[in-house]
């Protein structure tokens, strides 16, 4: 039968599949593009744990990560207009002002 | 009974006298005198009625009052005053003759451009002082024994513009700190082994109880120890080479710190603290060996001086090595009369030469002739002064000297004969100088300026010294500090070959110098020896090359280590290690921030690695 | 029945996760992520959280989303700007990072021992339940969120905002502005 397990392991895949997206992406929509992978993986655990503890709060939390992903995103969305407007590319090496 | 109070007003006058001065008057010429006057006189009073307290409550009278100043643990130090027969004659010595100097001194600094830091200067001397006489216990005296050398520094080189002067009022300091070095190390040696059950003191009263307790031999190296001040402040041979260049303070300076006071303080110190040497022979033999050398080997270099104030430097130095040299036999209280005695007429012939000096404005003797005809108070309080030094019956001087010398007759043969011969030397020199410098007839030609007698505020501390130096005989001095010893006859002989010896000196040296030949003609009868003693036997020769070389060298070495290893390895390593990672751990700042986030990815993986292994 | 539409969904997530991370096309990206939001949502349905379930729909498929592609399309931006994994420079590190983690992850599964299986009916995610839950004991942090919302708002507006000064290379940033 499925168990918390499976869930678990595929909450697990999809959160190793985020980290690589983001440390291996070029370009920052990719990156965020994957922090949205990542957040969709813990989302997944959260319900599952739910589900399997008999405890109402982690659906609850999932509701709320939802809603501040969106906002997050928003502004993340925002920054990647004005770096597009500045140096005219989305590349995430373009963004090298600290560098030594 | 006695009361403390007076102690306490005499100790503390003038150190307000000081403060008063410094704060207030600085720059009134007539206030600060007779402020410091004052304050002195004041503690005069209070000395007189100490000692009118004492008399009576003979022969034990002793008391102390003190204050727990400092209390850690083991550790008590006190501040208080111990008075007792001895403490009091050297307190009326202190208040008197100061009393005349200070007095003396208005007049001397009249054209000085700066006389009120001269008299709070001279005040702080005079508490410090007060403050090693009344002292109670070991550190207090040690701390007021420092205090009066920084006062002396300060006098010496109070015309600080004189390059020679700052230089000599160094060199007191420094020497004086060699010797205090050994002096401290004593005090805290004797401190630490004094437990028998009261826990640990410094207190004289304590100590005295327990001497007798200690380990001989170590006993032996507290008393060497404690010596070592001595040798530092009563100018004894090797560290006597500081009071010569003294001189370079003004006279009333001279006359009060480097004759009767400050360098007798080593002397009271022995006396004081007699109850460490009593028993140990050979540390007597070795300090009285000690007052002897340095008594001949100053008269000797005495003789071939030049400038009327060092002649009577040498000439102290050769009557504190006789002091030292009685409290080596056993005599402390001979020891103490001479200084008394001492202190009377020294001061009185450093006065006169300080009358000499303000008038003629030099002090060189050869420039001087026939001052007793044209200074005559000055002059003959100077021919007074002479004689009681050389010892001529019936002056103060030859009572006090004989006593020392008798006492050498009994314990030591080849000490009493050099002594002896000593006392002839000084009567020697002492004549050298009176017929050079005020015998015969005034030359006109040989001054600038027509000498006049000095005004009364300066000749009348002179007569009053001039008497007792007459009648300090008579005083009944040993008798007031030793009342048990019951009185014992004068040694004819001893008395009679020390009176011979000086009168011989005298007219051999009126024989050579009364022609007043033009070139020095010991210069010539010497020979060989000439040179030396005008080199004062190279002893600065040899402290200057030990400075310059040895001391020296080890300062560079320090200096080299200190360097390398300090800076170099220590500060310039700290600050380039820091350099060195912050330019390569620059690198890490990539400025990526994908960089970032792998990094962290990578702490996160192992952060899991060690909690799945737990 | 369950086994298979789990094991369905979650085939379809992990590959159209692979496909976020490895499409050229900014566009592909996006779209394939929108599948795996569906899929996501399916699978919350197969755990009875239908209400999460729907609300991962409506913002997510339906704002998030659609705010991804507004901004793709208005950037225009073209295959080459946005190249992809192959011509990373970690991407061999960040491989291998990755399975690193994956690893220890089955690790810590393994260990769970026995599966819990999935109790019928103890956990329903309906709206009424969760919409008592949220109005009671949630309350404080739900005011709190729409807080939150206003203040990304003003955050937005102040960004775009923005000043068009270049930083940086200014010749390369124009020579990009030039040949997009």
């Amino acid at each position: 039968m499925i168990g918390l397990t499976h869930y678990l392991l595929l909450s697990g895949i999809l959160f190793s599949i985020g980290t690589v997206g983001i440390t291996t992406s070029r370009s920052v929509l990719k990156i965020l593009l994957s922090l949205e992978i990542l957040l969709a993986a813990s989302n997944l655990s959260f319900v599952a744990f739910s589900r399997f503890n008999g405890d109402y709060a982690g659906q609850l939390i999932v509701f709320f990560v939802i809603l501040v992903a969106a906002a997050e995103v928003a502004i993340g969305l925002a920054i990647i207009v004005l770096m597009y407007r500045r140096l005219a590319t989305i590349q995430a090496d373009e963004l090298k002002d600290l560098k030594w | 009974m006695v009361n403390p109070l007076f102690a306490w007003i005499a100790f503390f006058s003038p150190l307000i006298a000081c403060i008063i001065i410094t704060l207030f008057f600085i720059r009134s010429k007539t206030y600060s005198a007779w402020i410091s006057i004052a304050s002195i006189l004041i503690s005069f009073v209070c000395t007189l009625f100490l000692f009118g307290q004492i008399l009576p409550a003979h022969p034990t009278a002793e008391f102390q009052h003190s204050i727990t100043w400092i209390h850690i643990d083991s550790l008590t130090i006190d501040f208080g005053v111990l008075v007792t027969p001895l403490a009091v004659m050297m307190l009326l010595v202190v208040t008197g003759v100061g009393s005349a100097i200070f007095i003396y001194s208005k007049g001397y600094m009249a054209e000085d451009p700066s006389p009120p830091r001269f008299f709070a200067c001279l005040s702080l001397f005079a508490f410090s002082m007060i403050g090693i006489v009344l002292a109670n216990n070991f550190i207090q005296l040690f701390m007021f024994w420092e205090l009066v050398g920084l006062s002396s520094y300060l006098l010496i080189g109070f015309w600080y513009e004189k390059p020679s002067a700052a230089d000599a009022g160094v060199k007191a300091f420094v020497v004086n700190r060699v010797a205090d070095f050994g002096f401290l190390c004593g005090i805290i040696l004797l401190w630490s082994v004094s437990d028998f059950g009261n826990g640990r003191s410094f207190l004289f009263t304590d100590l005295a109880g327990i001497v007798h307790q200690l380990d001989p031999n170590l006993l032996n190296v507290i008393a060497l120890l404690i010596f070592c001040g001595v040798i530092g402040k009563s100018a004894q041979v090797p560290l006597h080479v500081w009071l010569p260049d003294a001189m370079e303070g003004p006279t009333p300076v001279s006359a009060l710190i480097h004759a009767a006071t400050m360098v007798a303080a080593g002397i009271y110190l022995l006396a004081r603290t007699f109850f460490i040497f009593e028993s140990l022979t050979e540390v007597l033999t070795v300090i009285a060996h000690i007052g002897v050398i340095t008594a001949f080997l100053a008269a000797t270099l005495a003789v071939v001086e030049n400038d009327i104030k060092r002649i009577l430097a040498y000439s102290t130095i050769s009557q504190l090595g006789f002091m030292v040299m009685s409290l080596g036999l056993g005599g402390p209280v001979q020891g103490m009369y001479h200084l008394t005695t001492h202190a009377f007429f020294k001061a009185l012939l450093f006065l006169g030469a300080g009358s000499v000096i303000h008038a003629l404005h030099q002090q060189d003797i050869w420039k001087m002739q026939g001052l007793l005809r044209q200074m005559p108070i000055t002059g003959w309080t100077f021919l007074i002064g002479t004689l009681a030094l050389c010892g001529i019956f019936p002056l103060s001087g030859f009572w006090s000297k004989d006593e020392i010398l008798a006492l050498a007759s009994v314990h030591n043969p080849l000490i009493y004969w050099l002594a002896t011969f000593t006392a002839g030397l000084t009567a020697f020199y002492m004549g050298r100088l009176f017929w050079i410098a005020f015998y015969g007839e005034a030359h006109a030609s040989h001054h600038e300026h027509k000498p006049h007698e000095s005004p009364p505020v300066m000749t009348i501390p002179l007569i009053v010294l001039a008497i007792f130096s007459v009648i300090g005989g008579f005083l009944g001095i040993p008798h007031f500090l030793h009342p048990q010893e019951v009185h014992h006859e004068m040694n004819i002989s001893v008395a009679l070959i020390s009176s011979f010896l000086a009168i011989l000196g005298l007219i051999v040296s009126y024989l050579i110098y009364r022609k007043r030949p033009t070139q020095e003609p010991l210069e010539a009868s010497l020979g060989f020896l000439y040179p030396i003693l005008k080199n004062k036997y190279y002893f600065d020769v040899a402290y200057r090359w030990y400075v310059e070389r040895v001391q020296q060298t080890v300062a560079m070495i320090f200096f080299w280590i200190e360097k390398v290893f300090i800076i170099r390895l220590g500060i310039h390593g700290v600050t380039g290690t820091a350099k060195v990672s912050g330019n390569v751990l620059r690198y890490i700042q990539v400025g990526l921030v994908q960089f970032y986030a792998l990094i962290f990815v990578l702490g996160v993986v192992y952060l899991f690695f060690i909690l799945i292994k737990l | 029945m369950s086994p298979f539409f789990f094991y369905l969904f979650a085939a379809i997530l992990i590959l159209a996760s692979l496909a976020v991370i490895l499409a050229r096309n900014p566009l592909y990206s996006v779209l394939s992520l929108v599948v795996v939001i569906f899929s996501l949502a399916s699978l919350f349905m197969l755990l009875e959280a239908f209400f999460v379930g729907m609300v991962l729909l409506l913002v997510y498929a339906g704002a998030v989303l659609v705010f991804f592609l507004f901004v793709v399309m208005c950037l225009n931006l073209n295959a080459q700007a946005f190249t992809s994994v192959q011509q990373s420079r970690f991407r061999w590190l960040g491989g291998l990072i990755g399975l690193t983690f994956l690893l220890e992850l089955f690790w810590v599964v393994k260990g769970l021992g026995e599966t819990q299986v999935m109790a019928a009916s103890s956990v329903r995610g309906t709206i009424e339940v969760i919409g008592k839950i949220l109005f009671t004991d949630y309350l404080l942090p739900f005011e709190l969120t729409s807080f939150l919302l206003l203040i990304a708002v003003f955050g937005i507006v102040a960004l775009a905002k923005g000043s068009l000064k270049i930083v940086g290379d200014v010749e390369e940033v124009q020579q990009r502005r030039e040949n997009p």
